[in-house]
C-alpha cells in the first residue's frame, strides 16, 4: 500500500506518452524508403498491362497508347499515359496524380502543364512545375518510362494499325470510358483498354478523394484494376473496407464493357 | 449467543490445511498488456511508409492514439468483465483501481485522438485549425459509421464526468452505477468507426479479424461472467434472508441461508455483490464480505450503517430473496507466504478478518488479531473472537480510544513491543484508509516487507 501521488501520475502517463506519439512520428523517414520497391511490386500489373496493349496492338505501339509505370511520390502515385501516333507524341495525359485535400489543387494546377511541356517536348526532359516538385518528379519518371516502352516497340512500326479513342475503322485496340457512377463517397468511373476483345488495362479516372476516402481509395482502385483484368468482365469481388467504391466501380466498369461490346 | 457461527465443521477442517501460497498473476497480466500496446503500436508503423509534412505528423499522432484507446477500451471492459482470475487472484480491488485508470486515460486518448484527426482531416482539405467544428460536422456525416462513434464519443463524456471524484460523491451510487453501464453501449457505437475508417484495419485483414477477436473474447467473457455465471449461481443455491440480527449499535449481521452453499466456492476473507429482492433495494448490488465462513446451510454478513443500502439492511424481513455475485476478493489464505499470521481490522473491517481468524492454517499462537475501535461498545464480533481465541489458541487484542477521546499509539515501536517477532508475519489488512495507510507505514517501520503486507481498499 504505496502511498499514491495522483499529480504525479497524471504528469508521468502525459509526458510518457506525448514523448512516445513524437518519438514514433520523428522516427518515420520522410520519404519511403520502401517507395522504389513498392513502386517495382506494384507496377507489374500495369507494366503488364502496358505491354500486353503495346503487343496485343498487333504491334501497334508506334501509333497507339502506352501508358508508363506508376511513380510513387509522396502524396501519391503518379501515372502517364501517351497517345503516340508514328512515333510522335500528340497527347500526354495523367492517369494517375496525388489527391485529397491541398493535392487536389496543386495536381489540378500542375498537370495539365507537364501534359503540355511533354507534347512539346518529345521526350522526358520537361521543367518541373515550380510548388508541385514531387508530382513533376514523378511524372517525368513515369513519362520516362512510357517512353522507353514506345521505343521497345518501335521496330513493329512497319506493321503498325491506328487506335485509339475514336479513331474509327477496324480497332484492335480500343480505350473505352464508363459512365460516371455516383457513390456516397463521390463518382467513380472506369476506363479499360480492351485489346483482341480481352481487358489489357482497367483504371479508375474518377474516384473518391479527401480524407479516409483518398486512402481507401489507394487501397482499393489497384486491386480492382487487377481484378477487371483479371476477370475480363465486371464480375470482380469487391474490396473489403471499399463497398461503396466497388459497387461503383463495377457498375462504371459494366457500362464501359457494354460500350465496347456495341 | 444465537449469531455464534463459529465451531462449524468447515471451518475446523480449514484450519487443518497445509499452507499453499499462490502468486497474483498480475506480472503476467500486466507485461500481456504491454506487450498488447507494443502490438497496436506496432500494426501502425508496418502500415505508415513515410511521414512527409506536418499535416501527416497529425493525422499519424491522431491515428497512433486512436488505435491506443480503441485496445484500451475492450480491456477496460474486460477488467470490469468479474473474471474470475482478475478478482479472485489479483484482487477485486486492484483491478477496480486498473479499471479506473485506464479508463481515464482512454478518455484522454480518444480526446487526443478527435482533436488531431479532425484538426489533421481540416489541414488536409485545405482549411484551418479553426475550420475544426465544421470538419467535425462534415466527417460525421461523410464517413461510415461515424455517426454512432460520434454519440459513442458522447456517452463515454458523459461517463467520463460522472466518475470525476467530485462529482461522483455528490450523486447517488445507482444513478453513477446505471450512467457508468452506458459504457457498453458507448464501446458499442464506437467500434464500428474503427473498422471501417480505420486505416489499418482497411489495409490489413489480418489486424481486422485480430481486432474482431479481441472485442469478440470480452463480450464473450462479459456475457459470461457478468450474466450467466450469476444466474447459474442463483438458480443453483437460492438464497434468502434468514435473519437479521443487531451486533452493536450500528452494525447488523444478516443471515442468508440457501442450497449447498459450501458449494458456492467462497473462502474466508472474500465477498459477495449483494442484491435484496426487497422494495426500493432490488436495483442495486453491494459488496458486503463475509463475516463467517460459509456453512452448507448458511452465509453470514456483518455491515455496518454508513450508506442508504447498508442503513436499510436492518429492516429486511426473513424469507427476503437475496441475489448475490460472487464470490469475490483475493485477500484469502492463499495470499500468506509463512506459518505466522497478523491480522489488523479496523472498525467494520473486521467482517473478512472475522472469517480468516477462524479458518486461517495454523496451530496454536500462529495466529494474531488486532482489533482497532473507538470504544469497547463498538467491538463488534467481539464474543466470536474470544471464544474462537479459547478455541484455538490464537491472540486477540484491541485497541480502543481512551475515554478522553486520545487515539491508541500503533505505531512501529508498539507493535514490536507487543509482538518481537512481527517482521516473521504475514499481516492481513482491512479498514478504512487512513487506518490502514498509517498502520502500514507503522508495520514497515516495525520491518514487515511490504509484499506480505495484503491489504484490500475499495476507496479509488
Amino acid at each position: 500500500m504505496r502511498k499514491s501521488h495522483p499529480i504525479r501520475r497524471v504528469v508521468l502517463a502525459t509526458a510518457a506518452t506525448v514523448s512516445g506519439v513524437v518519438l514514433l512520428l520523428s522516427l518515420k523517414p520522410a520519404s519511403d524508403p520502401g517507395a522504389a520497391a513498392a513502386a517495382g511490386g506494384a507496377a507489374p500489373q500495369q507494366t503488364a498491362a502496358a505491354q500486353e496493349s503495346a503487343q496485343g496492338g498487333a504491334q501497334a505501339a508506334a501509333s497507339g497508347t502506352v501508358t508508363g509505370d506508376a511513380a510513387q511520390t509522396q502524396y501519391g502515385a503518379v501515372q502517364v499515359r501517351l497517345t503516340v501516333n508514328n512515333g510522335k507524341i500528340t497527347k500526354a495525359e495523367a492517369v494517375q496524380a496525388p489527391k485529397g485535400g491541398q493535392s487536389d489543387r496543386i495536381t489540378a494546377d500542375a498537370v495539365p502543364k507537364l501534359n503540355q511541356e511533354a507534347v512539346a517536348a518529345q521526350g522526358a526532359d520537361i521543367d518541373a512545375v515550380s510548388g508541385a516538385t514531387y508530382t513533376s518528379g514523378g511524372y517525368k519518371q513515369s513519362l520516362q518510362s512510357a517512353l522507353d516502352k514506345v521505343k521497345a516497340a518501335e521496330p513493329a512500326e512497319g506493321s503498325s494499325q491506328g487506335s485509339g479513342d475514336g479513331s474509327g475503322g477496324a480497332q484492335i485496340t480500343r480505350t473505352v470510358t464508363g459512365k460516371a457512377v455516383q457513390t456516397q463517397y463521390g463518382p467513380v468511373q472506369v476506363r479499360i483498354t480492351v485489346s483482341g476483345g480481352k481487358i489489357t488495362e482497367a483504371e479508375a479516372v474518377q474516384a473518391p478523394s479527401g480524407g479516409t476516402s483518398s486512402q481507401k481509395t489507394e487501397l482499393a482502385v489497384p486491386k480492382l484494376n487487377q481484378a477487371a483484368v483479371a476477370a475480363g468482365s465486371a464480375d470482380i469481388d469487391s474490396v473489403s473496407g471499399a463497398t461503396y467504391t466497388s459497387t461503383g466501380y463495377q457498375q462504371s466498369l459494366q457500362s464501359a464493357l457494354d460500350q465496347a461490346g456495341g | 449467543m444465537t449469531t455464534t457461527l463459529a465451531g462449524g465443521r468447515a471451518a475446523r477442517r480449514q484450519t487443518m490445511r497445509r499452507i499453499r501460497p499462490r502468486r497474483s498473476p498480475a506480472t503476467i497480466l500486466l507485461i500481456a498488456l504491454w506487450a498488447g500496446a507494443a502490438g497496436v503500436l506496432w500494426l501502425w508503423w508496418h502500415n505508415t511508409p513515410s511521414i512527409a509534412d506536418n499535416n501527416s505528423r497529425i493525422l499519424n499522432a491522431g491515428r497512433i492514439t486512436g488505435l491506443l484507446a480503441g485496445y484500451l477500451m475492450a480491456l477496460v471492459v474486460l477488467q470490469m468483465a468479474r473474471v474470475p482470475a482478475l478478482e479472485r487472484r489479483v484482487g477485486s480491488d486492484r483491478v477496480a483501481r486498473w479499471h479506473a485508470m485506464s479508463g481515464r486515460y482512454t478518455i484522454c486518448l480518444v480526446v487526443a485522438h478527435v482533436f488531431l484527426t479532425m484538426w489533421g482531416y481540416a489541414l488536409q482539405a485545405g482549411k484551418s485549425l479553426g475550420d475544426i467544428v465544421q470538419q467535425t460536422i462534415d466527417s460525421i456525416n461523410q464517413l461510415p459509421d461515424m455517426g454512432k462513434a460520434a454519440i459513442g464519443t458522447g456517452l463515454l463524456f458523459l461517463i467520463g464526468l460522472v466518475s470525476i471524484g467530485g462529482v461522483r460523491r455528490r450523486m447517488p451510487y445507482d444513478a453513477w452505477y446505471h450512467i457508468h453501464l452506458m459504457t457498453y453501449a458507448a464501446v458499442f457505437l464506437t467500434f464500428w468507426h474503427q473498422i471501417t475508417t480505420g486505416n489499418d484495419f482497411a489495409v490489413e485483414p489480418t489486424a481486422k479479424t485480430v481486432w474482431y477477436g479481441l472485442y469478440g473474447t470480452v463480450t464473450a467473457l462479459v456475457i459470461w461472467y457478468r450474466i450467466l455465471t450469476p444466474i447459474r449461481l442463483n438458480l443453483r443455491h437460492r438464497m434468502f434472508v434468514e435473519a437479521v440480527i443487531e451486533e452493536t449499535p450500528g452494525v447488523v449481521s444478516v443471515l442468508i441461508g440457501g442450497r449447498k452453499l459450501h458449494r458456492m466456492g467462497a473462502e474466508a476473507g472474500q465477498f459477495f455483490r449483494w442484491r435484496f429482492l426487497a422494495p426500493g433495494m432490488r436495483f442495486s448490488s453491494h459488496p458486503y464480505s463475509l463475516s463467517a465462513a460459509p456453512r452448507p446451510d448458511m452465509l453470514r454478513i456483518t455491515v455496518k450503517a454508513i450508506g442508504d443500502h447498508s442503513a436499510r439492511l436492518r429492516e429486511l424481513t426473513p424469507g427476503t430473496k437475496v441475489w448475490a455475485e460472487g464470490p469475490y476478493g483475493a485477500m484469502t489464505a492463499q495470499r500468506r507466504s509463512r506459518g505466522k499470521v497478523l491480522l489488523v481490522a479496523g472498525g467494520v473491517g473486521i467482517t473478512p478478518m472475522r472469517a480468516l481468524f477462524e479458518t486461517l492454517p495454523g496451530a496454536a499462537g500462529d495466529i494474531t488479531l488486532l482489533y482497532r475501535a473507538n470504544s469497547t461498545q463498538d467491538l463488534a464480533l467481539w464474543d466470536e473472537l474470544a471464544a474462537i481465541a479459547d478455541e484455538r489458541g490464537a491472540r486477540l487484542m484491541y485497541a480502543v480510544n481512551s475515554p478522553d477521546g486520545e487515539r491508541p499509539d500503533i505505531s512501529a515501536d508498539s507493535l514490536r513491543r507487543k509482538m518481537p517477532d512481527i517482521d516473521k508475519h504475514d499481516v492481513f489488512m482491512c479498514g478504512p484508509n487512513g487506518f490502514a495507510q498509517s498502520v502500514y507505514e507503522a508495520l514497515r517501520g516495525a520491518g514487515v516487507p511490504a509484499r506480505r503486507i495484503h491489504h484490500e481498499s475499495f476507496e479509488m
